[in-house]
Parts: C-alpha cells; sequence; structure tokens
C-alpha cells in the first residue's frame, strides 16, 4: 500500500508536468517519509506518567462539571474515588489502572514476604511463628499466634532478660509496611523512651506473626510493657500502614481489650518517627499507671 | 475526648467596652486506635456583657480603675471567676490605643483576665478579629470568595479581607462615626483629618456650628465615599491617601471584592433604615451609616448579615484569638504560661540547609536580648520535608548549635513548628542535651517573624497547648 | 435415619447429623480452621448422599444448637408453622431440592413452604445444590418488603450507597453521597458505617443525610450501621432521624452475645422504630451477616458455616427487615481462602436468605489478603443479578477507605440494570430522571457529574 501511494503520488505529479527535481520532489519525498513513520513504531525516550503518583483528592475527571470548583471543594474532605467520571456506565482508563495498581501494591504487600536484608541491616535476628509458610499464615491464624520452639529458645538465648520493654518487628499482612516505616517509627520510640530513661530489651523481627505472638514474648522476656511493630491489612489508599500494639505484662489468653493500639502509621498518615514518639509516651504512660488498653485512660 | 475550655474577650474601644465570656469545645477527632488530633471544634459565646461608654479621665487618658471594675462588675454578673479563664484576650483598640496610657491599662487587667491572657491592640489584629466575629471569613469559604467585613466604630473603621477562608488583607481609615461629636444641638468636636476633609471638599463645618442634617450629611456621605475608595470598589482620589490610620497601607486595588459584613458601632445604622432623632447618639454615626447604605458604590458587593455586629470585635477576641497546637508535642509544664515571646523565623530559604538554620538563628539572636542579656524568645520554622528519624537528628543538632546562648540561659528552649514533627524533635533534643535543659517544642502552629505568641497551661488531658499568635504587622 | 454409604466400595460412617452437614459443605477454609470440614473429596461427596437421604424431620430435629440452650434456635423453631413442616417433614432433602427446582413449584409455593421450615433445612438443601442450581432457585423466589419504598418488585435492582469515611467527616460523607447518587445509586439505601459508635456522631451523620435527602426530596432509606443501642441512644437523646435500623447478627445466641446482642435488645431496638423512627414501613429493619462470624467469636458449637449463616436469616425472619446483606468476603482467607469459595458463599447465602423469606442483597467483595481481585467480585455480582438478588454496595469505584476492603462501584449497579434490563425502585427512577441522570434506563452524559448538586 505504501507503494501504492508513492506511485500515484509520481503519477499524479506527472499528470500535473511537474519535472522531477523541482520543489514537488521535496514535497513527495516528506509525503512519502510521513507514510513511513505512521506504519512503523518508534520506541521513544522518556516516561508514561506514574499512575501511582495521582493525588486522588485533587483528580477531576467528569467533564463539563456543572459546578466543579465547588465539588472539588467538598470532595477534598474524602480520601475516596471521587469524580472519576465514566465511560458508558462503566470506569475510565486512568482511575481503572489506578485502581489495578494500588491493589497490586496491595497483594504485593500482603503475599510477598519482608527482605531479609532489610531485617538483617536493622540489625534483627530472624525467629519465626508455627506457620511454615505464607499460606498457612493466611489461614491459619492460631498459629501466626504462637512461637516455633526454636523461635522460643532462640529468644531465650539471645534476648536480655526481663527489660522494662520488649519490642520488635513482626511482617503482619504488609511486608510493605515493614519496609516502609521500621527504620523512622523504631529508633523514634527507642529515643523518646531514652529521653524517658526507659531500658529497652534486643529487638528482633518475627516472621509470619499475628499481634497475639506478642503476648508468648511478653511471657518469654519478662518484660513490663510488650510492643510489636507490625504490618496492617493494606488497603487500596495504602498498602505500608503500620500498627503499634503494647500490653503491659501481657499473658496468653489475657482479653484483647488489655492491648492498646496506635494505627495508621506511615507517611501520609501519622508520620512514623512522630508516631514513634508518642508511642514512647504511651509506654512511659503504662509503666506509670501499670496499665494498658481499655484500663489505661490515655 | 470532649472537653471545654473558657476564653475571656475584653475590647476597649474609643467609645465602647465591652466583654464576652465564650466556651471553646475541644475534641479528638481522631479514633482511640491513632494518634491524637485535638482541635477546637465548637466556639460557643456564652455571655455578652452590656455596652459601656469607656471611661476616660481626659480625652488622652483611659480610666484604668474605672475599666477594671467594670469588667469586675462583669465577672460578678457572669458568675464567672478569672481563674477559670483558659485563654482569651484584652484588646484595647482604634484610637483609644493611642491614649497615653494603654499599657497602664493593660497590666491592671491582666490580672484580671485570667491566668493566660493576650493584652495588645493595633489595627491589623483588631481589623482581623473584627472579621471573623462578624463571619466574613466563613462567608468568604462558603462562598469561595472574596468577603470584607467593614469594623465601623466610633474613631476608625478597620477593614478585614477574606478569600476563600483566607486573610488576603487588611487596612484601617481614620474613619468613625465619633470623629464628629455633638451635644444639644452643637458640633462639640471635630477630628482634625476629618475637617481637613470637610475644608477641602468645600464642605463649612466647625466646632460650635449648629448640628444641621444636611451639613453632616454632605461630610458623611464623603466619608462613606472613601470607604467605597478603600475597598476599591470605586476609584481611589487625591484625598484618600491621607485617611490611613498611622499612614497605614491601603488594600490592593485589584483585590476583588465580591460581597460585605459591616460590624462595629455604625454597622445597625448600615443594615437598617433609620429614622428618629439623627444626632440620638451625640455623634454622626447614624448618618453615617445611612450614608454607607444609600452609597451606589457599595451596592457593586452583595450585602451579608454580619453574625455579630457591634460585638464583632469583642467577640472575634474572645473567641478566635485562640488556636490549638499539635497533639503529639514536648513541654515542661512548670515553665507554662509564657506570654508576648517574639519569634525568631527560620525563613524557608534558611531552612534549606544545615548551615543557614545555624546561621539564622545565631544571626537573629542579638536582635532579641536586652542590653545584652538573653530574653524568652521562640525559634519557629516549618519543618516542611524533614520527617524522617535522620533529619530529626540533623534539625536538632542545627537548633542546639544555632541556639547555644539559650541553651546556656536563663530560659527553655521553645520551639514552634508548622510540620507535625514536634514530639520527636524534642525528644531528640533532649537526649542530645542529657535532659539538662526545659524544653518547649510546638508544632501546628504557623509564624511569621514580628510576631508575638502566647503559650498556655496544656488542656486536652495535657496533650496540647492553646497558642495565641499575634501577628502585628499583616499590612504596615 | 442412616449416617452410613459406601463410595467406590468405600465405608463413609458420620457420627451425627452435625458431622454430615459440616462434612458436605463445599471446600471452605473457615470449615477447616475450625477442623470440622471433609478431609476428602470423596468424603464430602458421601456426606452430601447421606444428607440427600434424610428427611426434613431429622434435619429439624438436630439444631445447631439445643433449643433450650440457644435463644436463636427457639425464635427459629417457634416461628415454624407446624401444619405446613408436616406437609414437608417425610421429604428427603434429595426431594426438597427437586422440589424447589421443579416447574410446577412456583415462587408463592416456595413462600408457602419457607414458613414450615427451619433453618438448619434451609442449609441442608443448600448443600445439595450446584452453583446454577442455587441461582435457578434463587431466581424463582421474589421477596417484597417497603420502607419508604418497595425493594425487590419484578424488574427493579437496587443498591446501596455506602459513603463510608476515615473519620466521618461530614462534608467528606456527603460528597460520597452526591457522587453515588448521580450513578444512580442509592435506592435501597443510603447507609454509612460509623468509625465513631456513639449516639452523638451518630446522631450527627444522620441529621446531615436526612437534610439532604429532604432537600433533594430523594425517594430512600436512610441508616447508619452502628451498634442498635448506640442507634437507639441516638434516636432517644438526640432526635436521630433513622428509617431503618441495623444490627450484625450470629448464628447463635454465644456469637450475638460477642456483638453486645441479644433478642430482647432486637426486639426493643424493632419497637423503637415503630414508635419514633422516621420511615413509613412496616420493614424498617437492616440486618448484616456473614460466615464465618461465629467460629471466629468462637461461638459456632462445631457447626459449620452455612449452616451458621442459614440461623441468621431464621433470626432475622422475626423483625421482618426492610433488607439484609450477606458481607460475603470481608471475613479474610482463613474462613473463605479465594475468589472460588467466595463466589459460592455469595450464591449459597443469597439463596438461602430468600428461601427464608429475606429480602435479600450481597455486600460482594474481598479483602487484599484473599486471593481475588475486582474481577471476580464483578463475576459474582452478575452472577447474582441472574439470581434474582435483591441490591448490592456501591461505593467509590469499589473501594472504601474506611473499612479497607473492596466492593461493587458505584457504576456498577447502573451497568448491571442496563445490561439486564432492569430498572431502580420506580419512585428513585423518577427522581433520578428529573435530575437528569437516567433517561429509560440508562445513566445520561450528564451522570457522574456530582457538582449538580452544589447549586444552591
Amino acid at each position: 500500500m505504501e507503494k501504492n501511494l508513492k506511485a500515484i503520488i509520481e503519477q499524479v505529479l506527472r499528470e500535473m508536468n511537474i519535472t522531477p527535481g523541482s520543489g514537488a520532489d521535496l514535497a513527495a519525498s516528506a509525503v512519502a517519509s510521513a507514510i513511513e513513520q505512521a506504519n512503523t513504531s518508534v520506541v521513544e525516550d522518556g516516561f508514561i506518567p506514574d499512575v501511582t503518583e495521582v493525588d486522588i483528592k485533587t483528580q477531576y475527571l467528569v467533564e463539563d462539571a456543572e459546578n466543579k470548583e465547588a465539588y472539588a471543594e467538598l470532595k477534598s474532605y474524602a480520601p475516596c474515588r471521587l469524580a472519576i467520571g465514566k465511560a458508558g456506565a462503566r470506569h475510565k482508563t486512568d482511575p481503572s489502572l489506578q485502581f489495578r495498581a494500588a491493589h497490586s501494591a496491595a497483594q504485593d504487600a500482603v503475599f510477598n514476604d519482608v527482605d531479609q536484608d532489610f531485617v538483617d541491616n536493622m540489625g534483627f535476628f530472624t525467629i519465626q511463628t508455627q506457620c511454615e509458610n505464607k499460606d498457612v499464615y493466611l489461614t491459619r491464624p492460631d498459629l501466626g499466634r504462637k512461637l516455633s520452639d526454636e523461635a522460643v529458645d532462640v529468644i531465650k538465648e539471645k534476648c536480655k532478660k526481663n527489660p522494662t520493654v520488649q519490642i520488635y518487628v513482626s511482617d503482619g499482612l504488609s511486608s510493605a509496611a515493614v519496609a516502609a516505616n521500621v527504620s523512622d517509627l523504631l529508633p523514634g520510640i527507642l529515643q523518646g523512651l531514652q529521653s524517658y530513661k526507659i531500658d529497652v530489651g534486643t529487638p528482633f523481627f518475627v516472621k509470619y506473626g499475628r499481634v497475639g505472638a506478642m503476648d508468648q514474648i511478653s511471657e518469654i522476656t519478662g518484660a513490663d510493657v510488650t510492643c510489636v511493630l507490625i504490618g496492617e491489612r493494606p488497603g487500596l489508599i495504602t498498602a505500608e500502614s503500620m500498627s503499634a500494639y503494647i500490653a503491659y505484662k501481657a499473658t496468653v489468653g489475657m482479653p484483647e481489650a488489655r492491648r492498646t493500639v496506635v494505627s495508621n502509621i506511615h507517611r501520609s498518615g501519622s508520620v512514623p518517627v512522630e508516631a514513634g514518639a508518642h508511642i514512647a509516651e504511651i509506654i512511659k504512660t503504662m509503666l506509670e499507671k501499670k496499665a494498658s488498653g481499655t484500663d489505661l485512660k490515655l | 475526648m470532649h472537653e471545654e475550655i473558657l476564653s475571656v474577650g475584653v475590647d476597649i474601644g474609643t467609645s465602647t467596652t465591652q466583654l464576652v465570656f465564650s466556651r471553646l469545645i475541644i475534641e479528638n477527632q481522631a479514633t482511640s486506635f491513632t494518634v491524637p488530633r485535638i482541635n477546637i471544634v465548637e466556639k460557643i459565646v456564652e455571655y455578652r456583657s452590656e455596652i459601656y461608654y469607656t471611661p476616660l479621665k481626659s480625652p488622652t487618658e483611659i480610666d484604668a480603675e474605672k475599666v477594671k471594675q467594670l469588667v469586675l462588675g462583669e465577672y460578678k454578673k457572669a458568675n464567672r471567676s478569672p481563674s477559670e479563664m483558659s485563654t482569651g484576650a484584652v484588646i484595647i483598640t482604634g484610637e483609644t490605643a493611642r491614649k497615653e496610657n494603654a499599657n497602664e491599662v493593660l497590666s491592671a487587667l491582666s490580672d484580671l483576665a485570667g491566668d493566660f491572657v493576650v493584652a495588645t491592640a493595633g489595627p491589623d489584629l483588631e481589623s482581623v478579629l473584627a472579621a471573623r466575629g462578624a463571619g466574613a471569613d466563613g462567608y468568604s469559604k462558603e462562598r469561595r470568595g472574596v468577603v470584607a467585613n467593614l469594623d465601623v466604630g466610633g474613631g476608625t473603621t478597620n477593614i478585614g479581607v477574606y478569600d476563600n477562608g483566607r486573610l488576603i488583607g487588611t487596612s484601617c481609615l481614620d474613619i468613625g462615626g465619633r470623629l464628629i461629636k455633638t451635644e444639644n444641638g452643637r458640633i462639640t468636636y471635630i477630628f482634625p483629618k476629618i475637617e481637613d476633609l470637610a475644608r477641602e471638599s468645600g464642605i463649612n463645618i466647625k466646632v460650635g456650628d449648629r448640628s444641621e442634617r444636611e451639613t453632616v450629611s454632605a461630610i458623611c456621605k464623603i466619608m462613606a465615599d472613601q470607604l467605597a475608595q478603600a475597598l476599591a470598589l470605586k476609584p481611589r482620589d487625591g484625598r484618600h491617601k491621607g485617611l490611613y490610620t498611622n499612614e497605614g497601607k491601603p488594600l490592593p486595588e485589584d483585590i476583588g471584592i465580591k460581597a460585605l459584613t459591616f460590624s462595629g458601632g455604625v454597622a445597625d445604622c448600615v443594615y437598617t433604615e433609620n429614622s428618629g432623632d439623627w444626632f440620638r447618639y451625640d455623634d454622626v454615626g447614624v448618618i453615617l451609616g445611612d450614608e454607607i447604605r444609600r452609597n451606589e458604590a457599595f451596592h457593586k458587593a452583595e450585602l451579608l448579615k454580619a453574625a455579630e455586629t457591634i460585638r464583632a470585635t469583642v467577640v472575634g477576641a474572645g473567641t478566635h484569638t485562640t488556636e490549638i497546637s499539635g497533639s503529639t508535642i514536648v513541654y515542661d509544664r512548670s515553665k507554662l504560661p509564657i506570654k508576648n515571646i517574639p519569634i525568631l523565623k527560620i525563613s524557608q530559604e534558611e531552612e534549606a540547609s544545615v548551615s543557614t538554620i545555624i546561621s539564622s538563628i545565631k544571626a537573629q539572636l542579638p536582635l532579641y536580648m536586652s542590653e545584652g542579656k538573653p530574653e524568652q524568645v521562640a525559634i519557629a520554622f516549618s519543618g516542611e520535608g524533614r520527617t524522617s528519624f535522620k533529619d530529626i537528628q540533623v534539625l536538632a543538632d542545627a537548633v542546639i548549635q544555632g541556639a547555644q546562648e539559650v541553651i546556656d540561659g536563663p530560659f527553655p528552649l521553645l520551639l514552634v513548628i508548622e510540620t507535625d514533627i514536634a514530639k520527636a524533635l524534642g525528644h531528640s533534643i533532649q537526649v542530645k542535651l542529657q535532659n539538662k535543659k526545659e524544653v518547649i517544642c510546638i508544632d501546628g502552629i504557623a509564624t511569621i517573624g514580628g510576631d508575638y505568641i502566647d503559650v498556655g497551661e496544656p488542656i486536652g488531658a495535657g496533650s496540647v497547648l492553646p497558642v495565641v499568635v499575634k501577628t502585628l504587622i499583616f499590612n504596615s | 435415619m442412616i449416617l452410613k454409604t459406601k463410595l467406590f466400595g468405600h465405608t463413609y460412617e458420620f457420627k451425627s447429623i452435625r458431622e454430615v452437614m459440616a462434612k458436605a459443605n463445599e471446600e471452605k477454609s473457615g470449615d477447616k480452621l475450625a477442623g470440622i470440614a471433609a478431609e476428602t473429596a470423596e468424603e464430602r461427596v458421601a456426606a452430601k448422599v447421606v444428607l440427600s437421604h434424610l428427611s426434613l424431620n431429622d434435619i429439624r430435629n438436630c439444631p445447631a444448637v439445643p433449643y433450650e440452650e440457644d435463644e436463636v434456635t427457639r425464635i427459629i423453631q417457634d416461628a415454624v408453622n407446624e401444619t405446613i413442616f408436616n406437609e414437608f417433614k417425610h421429604m428427603t432433602v434429595a426431594e426438597f431440592r427437586e422440589w424447589l427446582l421443579s416447574e410446577r413449584t412456583t415462587g408463592d409455593m416456595i413462600a408457602r413452604a419457607s414458613r414450615g421450615i427451619t433453618s438448619e433445612i434451609v442449609a441442608a438443601v443448600c448443600k445439595l445444590m450446584s452453583n446454577l442450581d442455587l441461582i435457578y432457585a434463587a431466581k424463582k423466589i421474589r421477596v417484597v418488603k417497603h420502607c419508604n419504598t418497595t425493594m425487590g418488585l419484578p424488574g427493579t435492582f437496587s443498591s446501596r450507597l455506602q459513603p463510608n469515611h476515615t473519620t466521618d467527616d461530614p462534608k467528606g460523607i456527603m460528597a460520597s453521597v452526591m457522587e453515588g447518587l448521580s450513578l444512580g445509586c442509592g435506592d435501597a439505601l443510603i447507609g454509612v458505617n460509623p468509625v465513631d459508635d456513639s449516639g452523638e456522631s451518630v446522631a450527627r451523620i444522620l441529621k446531615t443525610l436526612d437534610e439532604f435527602k429532604q432537600k433533594w426530596e430523594i425517594p430512600t432509606q436512610i441508616c447508619v450501621l452502628a451498634h442498635v443501642s448506640t442507634q437507639m441512644e441516638a434516636m432517644e437523646k438526640y432526635n436521630a432521624p433513622i428509617d431503618v435500623m441495623f444490627q450484625s447478627l450470629a448464628g447463635t445466641q454465644k456469637g450475638n452475645e460477642a456483638f453486645g446482642l441479644n433478642g430482647k435488645m432486637l426486639q426493643e431496638g424493632h419497637d423503637m422504630m415503630l414508635t419514633h423512627g422516621t420511615s413509613v414501613g412496616p420493614n424498617v429493619m437492616y440486618f448484616e451477616t456473614g460466615q464465618g462470624a461465629e467460629l471466629s467469636s468462637e461461638a459456632h458449637n462445631d457447626w459449620d458455616q452455612v449452616t451458621l449463616e442459614a440461623r441468621c436469616y431464621g433470626l432475622a425472619k422475626h423483625y421482618d427487615p426492610f433488607m439484609l446483606n450477606t458481607v460475603v468476603g470481608f471475613i479474610g482467607p482463613e474462613y473463605l481462602y479465594d475468589s472460588k469459595q467466595v463466589t459460592r458463599a455469595g450464591l449459597e447465602d443469597h439463596f438461602m436468605g430468600k428461601l427464608t423469606g429475606i429480602s435479600m442483597g450481597v455486600d460482594v467483595c474481598y479483602t487484599n489478603h484473599m486471593k481475588a481481585d475486582q474481577n471476580d467480585i464483578e463475576n459474582l455480582a452478575t452472577l447474582l443479578v441472574a439470581a434474582g438478588c435483591n441490591y448490592i454496595m456501591g461505593v467509590p469505584q469499589g473501594d472504601d477507605c474506611m473499612l479497607m476492603y473492596q466492593c461493587g462501584s458505584y457504576h456498577d449497579p447502573a451497568s448491571l440494570r442496563e445490561i439486564f434490563g432492569l430498572r431502580p425502585i420506580k419512585e428513585f427512577e423518577c427522581w433520578l430522571e428529573k435530575m437528569g441522570i437516567t433517561e429509560d434506563g440508562k445513566l445520561t452524559p450528564r451522570a457522574g457529574d456530582a457538582s449538580i448538586f452544589m447549586s444552591r
């Protein structure tokens, strides 16, 4: 078809009595190169914008909205996917891809393990619950609350005995939360405790851990206060949210209400380092009042 | 969490003195599973005093003792005591602020107005308080437009302009209802600037003349016209510039005012038709109000009903001066409250690097010394972008290095930050100084250089501090 | 009754109806977690065979928790119409299944039968149905209820608008309400799951919703999904306007106790709705359920999650609710492992609810720790419309920022209506047309513009 076009152009030019070598030649070659470009895909430099960087609070995809400015103001109060428009009765392409990207991050956060190098670099030793893999972890919450026999031995061997505060990190439901927050959150807590002159035990990492594992850890270490920093179940707004569960003299089988929780720790929620400072003060109060959870009025 | 604090507002104006007691409702708006987020969620004016004529000893001196008695009397009537007040403001406004003994009055009252009370004056702050008391800020947010409040009082008109809830300008003119006074059918006083304005406009009016409505209307019409010019609703003439209080600045001509509220003693005469004795208050307020209402230039902007008229400034002072710090902070309770602390501001550019943070503090500290001796100062910066643990350590080191003189001195190290990092930064500094220095480190508070700040005693179960930032130089 | 059978020559013997019921279930991770699931695929089929031969009488005589010990059992058993039960009690579960599927059996006949059976019977027959059986049988049954408007009429398909917010911010909630309405969502209900479960806060949200509903004259229902006692406090102490009263249910007394709930409280809530509620009625209650709730509070008495779910419907029926939905994929992979199990559970719950006589909706959803995605729940929603489901949920693009899970999008009800030729509730449709949001059963180009509600 390319050749056909060329032939036609040449014929037209001939019929117009334009001889080769004149300006018409240039025109013909320009047409030819345009045809060539249209038919071959060229890889260009540059990036397609990152769909995960779109701020859903300000995104506005409804065309010709009646009161755009007013609704844009109102929707800034909602961390939801609003003013996303439609294609027929379905979603537009951009928000669909944003959603899929967010879900992919959430699934990766749940189903991937925390990078072992990260754990090692933090100076943590790693122990495991009775879950042998992620699948068991997800379907057997009971096993995620119990440490393996080996884990119990390692804690006994490596951890400082009877510290005032025992802090440890666990993957929970988000490996991404651990990677994103621990290096700011944990030192934030430790420095706060240092400013209050409160003694802290040896931190470590628990793989495939549920919150309840802290009760057994509290019993083994003999800490007054035990605090686990654990990945929350990811939502689509962030996959990096972390919680701290803190309890005074936690014991296996104690009521859930005895835990104090600080959740929503991530860069666009409670900033990790400041949340850490806040947690340090909660621990201080817990030690003073000798209580936690609903027994402790903060 | 739900807590109420009491706030007092006292406005000693050119012509009237008023007081209000308000309740500020404080709530933790975060869930109990997250770091608290404590805010003022509601402001309720629970008691409004009578409106008194401001007691004066002479045209240049306020009768401090009488003012004190009057305030005391209102406390009794409202069944309140000064010790109950957590926050508030005493403000000497308008022409009165220029009285010789203004400061003496403030100190006479500061004990009466509770432990933690700001005592200040100044036309910019006054404009802001009146506009907020009248509700212009709220209207502008609701309508996403530019709304101005004119607080037309006895001696001055204070203009506060808001755009979408944000303050964009203040201005103050020597135009008011009591700049010409009358008694028994005669003119007894004319403010010099108004006398000049009348003369230049060819209006023959002087002290001792019979108070004729026609003559007074003529000069009031010009005063109203000047107010329209101040709002840029009309081109400004040659005389306009001279009418600003203390040679202050006019609003920008492209400010684009869409709607108006009126407050102050004259406001009610703007909102409603007048009849009866035009000189019933022995001044020209009724006629000035009438002329503003009739003036066509004002009809270019929509007239909105003010939430408060004659009480706007005192309500503003009583309810809108107090802010709440962020909920994760560090403080030393024994050092609170502290009042009237100047802000040493590290500019955005200076914040960019550690060395400029240090040099900025070092360079500015001497400005806040009195006779070579350190005084209490608040070091303020935004903290934006410095939210990692490492950033905080670097920031702490920089502050310690820059503020070594403060650390060695007798006053606590007071830091006022915008970004939510105060508790982490406070801890870091305490650790680095081995807990040997009292540190007050608060966030959630925006300031500019030249501001003064009051920090009150903790509220909200001890997690937040009430703060009053006194911006005195907005438009000067 | 016989509890033994052979499969491929192997003998399978079950100790009790409870064991038969559990093992006859399609595979669910929750039954495995409880340690009661069939150990092999063959054992599962053997249990189905044994179950198919049990009579409805056998099943009725074996409630999940004894009558004396459990008020849910009492409510279910006491509601049985003995005359009708006597007509059916000698049928085997297999025969009952075929009767339900028979071309001679009409929706009305099933509605009558539902008055004479217990929840355990409902669950038993469900276990013998394939997915298409569940759709086919459910499609016959129509349950119509009236609150302010009428839900469940032929030719209609409704949606609950769920404008949840991370901090209950009234502005944020209203922004979401507007977007949902602009896409034709919300004819079943505008219902908010609150973060702050206090009477004062719940009342504040209800008043905001009511004011908006009145201002725009929207023919629908409003609700805030707090605990019954909180809603009663909101109504009594803060004068909150409530069209339907919400409560989460469990299938055993012990399970409800974990929710801080008992039958008396439900009755009081229901009665207060009749004396203080804002709606027309007579159906003024709204319930949510979901397989696995009882196990999570260790209140399952070793029964399977399908049977316990059926019992929730039996309990709900006592209060003649306007609507009920099963929150089918919310609880997590330890109860429903993946999209296959969620799909099965959604179809089971919908069928069982309808067979009980409940106006059924399904919150077709999944959490991020489950092996499922938006495609899976779009599939399930489509199957449910085919099965004649009364309503599904809508949240902004399927992403609930507060409950941190994904469910149907505001766009989905309109899409499904268009595909299946269905309409929203009549009054609501008229309102949508008046607002220019739909025309001839389709969204207009103007639909999706929430800012139309910002005009003064």
